[in-house]
């Protein structure tokens, strides 16, 4: 359980969680499409715009956003995320290093799954919106 | 002739699933059992498989808690039921992206991936969309990005586009574009091997979850009905089913869908100390029942 504040935050930032979340997930996918050879690994593939301007409202989300005792682990493993995400955008815009990119990617990612374990109601995918995970216990 | 062996894997079940999930349209009748399950096929020297499962260190608890999942076993505990490590396949298609089809890839040390080149790039075109349109990234797990990034660097995912005969021998697999997903596929084993085979069977992944998804609700009377999730659309479902149908000459049970429980009512099948059900669908020459 939690206390009434901490639900708050946890409604509040869920999308500033969500954001990050997908941030990865951008970064992820272009690392794939590169490292397969596959014709759409570029830089300007259009998900890396898409990961710059969402890190930007996550990022200012997250500045804003001031976490009750309850919510302060999983801040701080979000702010972690962010950062270390940060790195690893910054790193795409001066190329597809995959190395250089997947090092921080992979931290930050960690410290996501690390934030979702430190408070209910933040899944690391959308199961509800899974095929084989739709059918939610009453 | 059999050139392969064939098993169908229970590894986790959901015991009480709405049909509606499965079968599009079957609001409110209820609940079925919805078994997890990957595929084997063993022969020419060669172990292969059909999607992986999902990544139990990842979901399991949430699956279990919310969702209701049960019984989850890891491939090393699945496979050696059939005296198989996962370090002994060499070959895996995956046949969609979902958690549940492609979450173990770690698993399996020693295997080549072969996946829908247009399964990647659609779920990565996605994602360059604004988050009004996240239902379309449903299933997709950050983390198996990751580890198929790995993949791919060690030179093990192979990326296909479309139709690809002969991956193994007698083994082709079939694109099923913006269907259940942007790059389904599905896997035919001619297990004769012969070019028009007599002996083909389907290993749909989720273009099909049951029978009814192949033949209706009458068998006397078939008809072909999506499955309850689409992210292309049904109608290419239902082409698409047709093809899978004509393939194994229309043969409705040489298409296996991995989640359709009642496999064991058409196969021998054993279940393990686990719970866990091992169907065997075919026995190359020579090779000893694993079930009876």
């Amino acid at each position: 359980m939690v206390d009434d504040a901490t639900a708050t935050y946890i409604v509040e930032n869920k999308n500033c969680f969500e954001d990050l979340k997908q941030v990865a997930s951008q970064l992820a996918g272009l690392l794939v499409l590169a490292a397969a050879g596959l014709k759409e690994g570029t830089p300007d593939h259009p998900v890396l715009g898409a990961a710059r301007e969402l890190y930007r409202e996550a990022n200012d989300a997250l500045r804003r956003s001031s976490p009750t005792d309850h919510a302060r682990k999983h801040h701080a493993h979000l702010t972690r995320a962010a950062a270390s995400i940060g790195v690893a955008l910054k790193e795409a815009g001066s190329g597809l290093d995959i190395d250089a990119i997947l090092i921080p990617l992979r931290a930050g990612y960690t410290e996501l799954e690390r934030a979702a374990d430190a408070l209910p109601g933040l899944e690391k995918i959308a199961y509800d919106r899974a095929c084989c995970g739709g059918a939610r216990i009453q | 002739m059999n050139a392969y062996s064939l098993w169908v894997m229970e590894y986790a079940a959901v015991p009480n699933y709405p049909q509606s999930g499965l079968i599009y349209g079957m609001h409110n009748q209820g609940t079925r059992k919805l078994p997890y399950c990957y595929v084997v096929i063993k022969g020419h020297g060669k172990l292969a498989m059909v999607d992986v499962g999902y990544n139990h260190k990842a979901h399991g608890e949430v699956l279990a808690n919310t969702y209701g999942v049960r019984g989850w076993r890891a491939p090393k505990e699945v496979l050696a039921e059939i005296g198989i490590q996962p370090a002994d396949i060499s070959t895996i298609f995956i046949t969609h992206a979902h958690f549940d089809h492609m979450g173990n890839i770690e698993d399996f040390p020693n295997a080549t991936f072969y996946l829908q080149e247009r399964e990647l790039s659609k779920w990565v075109w996605t994602m360059s969309l604004e988050r009004r349109f996240r239902w379309l990234m449903l299933g997709i797990d950050p983390a198996d990005i990751l580890r198929a990034v790995d993949l791919a660097r060690q030179g093990r995912l192979v990326c296909v586009h479309g139709d690809r005969e002969n991956v193994l021998p007698g083994i082709d697999l079939h694109p099923a574009f913006d269907t259940h997903t942007w790059g389904s596929m599905y896997v035919t084993v001619r297990n004769d091997l012969a070019a028009n085979s007599q002996s083909s069977w389907v290993f749909c992944g989720d273009l099909a979850y049951g029978y009814e998804n192949l033949r209706g609700h009458d068998p006397e009377d078939p008809e072909y009905i999506p499955v309850g999730l689409a992210t292309g659309s049904q109608f290419n479902l239902i082409m698409t089913t047709e093809l899978m149908v004509k393939s194994v000459g229309g043969d409705v049970h040489r298409v296996i869908p991995p989640h359709e429980e009642r496999l064991k009512d058409l196969f021998p099948s054993r279940i393990t100390k686990a719970g866990l059900r091992i169907t065997e669908l075919a026995l190359a020459d020579g090779e000893k029942s694993q079930v009876v």
